[in-house]
């Protein structure tokens, strides 16, 4: 599939989202599309999924089947979750029986079999984005795309998220993911599709690159902003740490959050798979491994 | 296609959303029939012109039930068009269960009778007049209701207004000696037909212009979903 000389904005008056990207993704081929909040990447996956229309150029070679896992799943509809995904199954096409055995395989899958009976908008927000990602995968697609497939997930689900795009992969599709997580370390083949002012700019593939890892010292109260920036620029943070030599009384706070570090002083550092939470040391080190394209 | 349409229409039905336009339909159907009885081919031209916004705003309801990422999710299954036309043929077939349940309203409550003068009009000829006279609605109230609903005219403010002009324009529009009677779908001159002398000629006027009118209405919403991406 390739987006030649795609332009994007909302409205007519509007501010460019999209300002002639250009880009072009194989069967076989996984790209992570990266950037800060507000940036297009969601505006972008739109784009290439085909629900969004370019204003100007065009999107040519998009495969017949794309499975599109928003980024907040519409659970405000009147179905169980068994009849939405019959309904949805049926709606691409798959017969009356075709799709109850789909309907089974994913809900299995997914740990959704408790939830067969239960409606839509009963569901928790990680259950109804697994109903999301269940009814992408329905039918197999040429192309998925996945605008935040981690969030709200459990562990579990988490960690399968990477085996369904391998399966996509290997059946000759192509998948577009966003994430602002960090959960892409699981797929170190991928692209690297860096989205900053409108433009789409790829990074050479972590794998093709000697990594340097940085510590990084950091105030405790913004250590979950720091993180996040550095995810959003492509780099990989290995873990964060407390580090009581650095938590002098001058740059600690009148009154540190009470937290499970400072209780546990002695504990090891935290691997920063998961997300940091407020439950930071007065003070940190972060272990950054930098963006491909800055290690060289 | 025919799946969209089906869980389109479950959608709208198991909200319960159906309901209150459905409620507003047999009140005025109530109201009209209440006066007394009529000439079938009479009242149900009327009740052809009382029933256009209330499928109007039934269209609207439909079509704004479904939440706008499902809408999307919808459009990439089984692609735009497809996705338009299946919104619009639930629609269709929503209204025209309400016609049914129009054709068939005043009978049980005595709202029409048979000929009595040796000018009237025949039953079946009747019934045949006032299904036209329905027929010829529905077009043109699913037109409008899309043009309202929530993915055409954008805000919530914009598909009221849109529902308002275009019912109240069509009544308005449509009186005898109106300046600009075209910009309406011809409810009323339907209303007068089935009243008046029916002519072959006349009927294939006016259904010529009721579905001219319609295309052009439908041809204004999917450019507005268009614009609205």
């Amino acid at each position: 599939m390739r987006l030649e000389n795609v332009w994007l904005r909302y409205h007519r008056r509007g501010p460019w989202v999209l300002r002639g990207i250009d880009a072009r993704i194989s069967p076989g081929e996984v790209a992570i599309v990266l950037g800060r909040n507000g940036v297009g990447k969601s505006t972008l996956l739109q784009v290439a999924a085909g629900v969004l229309r370019p204003g100007r150029g065009r999107v040519t070679d998009r495969p017949a089947r794309v499975g599109w896992v928003p980024e907040r799943f519409p659970a405000d509809q009147p179905f169980t979750v068994a009849r939405y995904l019959t309904g949805m199954a049926r709606v691409a096409g798959l017969g009356r029986a075709a799709a109850d055995e789909a309907v089974h395989s994913w809900t299995d899958r997914l740990g959704l079999s408790a939830f067969r009976s239960v409606r839509l908008p009963e569901l928790s927000k990680g259950t109804a984005q697994k109903v999301g990602l269940a009814q992408a995968m329905l039918r197999p697609p040429g192309l998925l795309v996945l605008d935040e497939p981690w969030e709200g997930l459990d562990a579990a689900t988490r960690e399968l998220v990477p085996e369904l795009i391998d399966e996509v992969l290997a059946a000759e599709g192509a998948v577009l993911v966003s994430d602002h997580r960090g959960e892409t370390v699981r797929l170190p083949a991928a692209r690297r599709w860096l989205v900053a002012d409108g433009a789409l700019s790829e990074e050479a593939s972590a794998a093709d690159e000697t990594i340097a890892v940085i510590e990084v010292a950091v105030p405790a109260a913004r250590v979950a902003g720091t993180v996040a920036r550095l995810r959003a620029e492509g780099h990989q943070v290995l873990r964060v740490r407390s580090d009581a030599a650095n938590a002098a009384p001058q740059a600690r706070p009148a009154e540190p959050p009470r937290s499970a570090g400072a209780a546990r002083p002695a504990e090891p550092p935290l691997e920063t798979a998961g997300e940091p939470t407020a439950e930071q040391p007065a003070a940190t080190d972060a272990v950054v491994a930098p963006a491909a394209g800055e290690a060289r | 296609m025919s799946a969209l349409v089906r869980i389109r229409l479950a959608g709208f039905l198991r909200t319960g959303r159906a309901v209150a336009p459905l409620l507003a339909g047999l009140v005025t159907l109530g109201i009209l029939y209440g006066g007394g009885r009529a000439q079938p081919a009479e009242a149900y031209g009327v009740s052809a012109v009382v029933l256009f916004p209330v499928l109007a705003w039934q269209t609207k309801i439909l079509l704004d039930v479904e939440p706008d990422v499902q809408r999307r999710l919808a459009q990439v299954t089984v692609g735009v068009a497809r996705e338009r036309f299946a919104g619009l043929l639930a629609a269709g077939l929503a209204a025209l269960v309400t016609v049914a349940v129009a054709l068939l309203f005043p009978w049980p409550v005595g709202g029409v009778s048979g000929p009595v003068d040796p000018g009237d009009r025949s039953i079946p000829v009747g019934l045949a007049l006032g299904l036209w006279a329905h027929l010829l609605v529905v077009p043109a109230a699913v037109a409008l209701g899309a043009l309202a609903s929530r993915a055409s005219a954008g805000g919530a403010g914009y598909g009221v207004a849109v529902l308002a002009l275009g019912g109240v324009g069509a009544v308005v529009l449509g009186l005898t000696g109106s300046v600009a009677p075209w910009l309406a779908p011809p409810l009323m001159a339907t209303a007068r037909t089935t009243a008046g002398d029916a002519a072959a000629l006349t009927v294939l006027g006016l259904s010529g212009w009721a579905l001219a009118w319609s295309a052009a209405v439908f041809g204004g919403y999917l450019w507005r979903r268009r614009a609205q991406g």
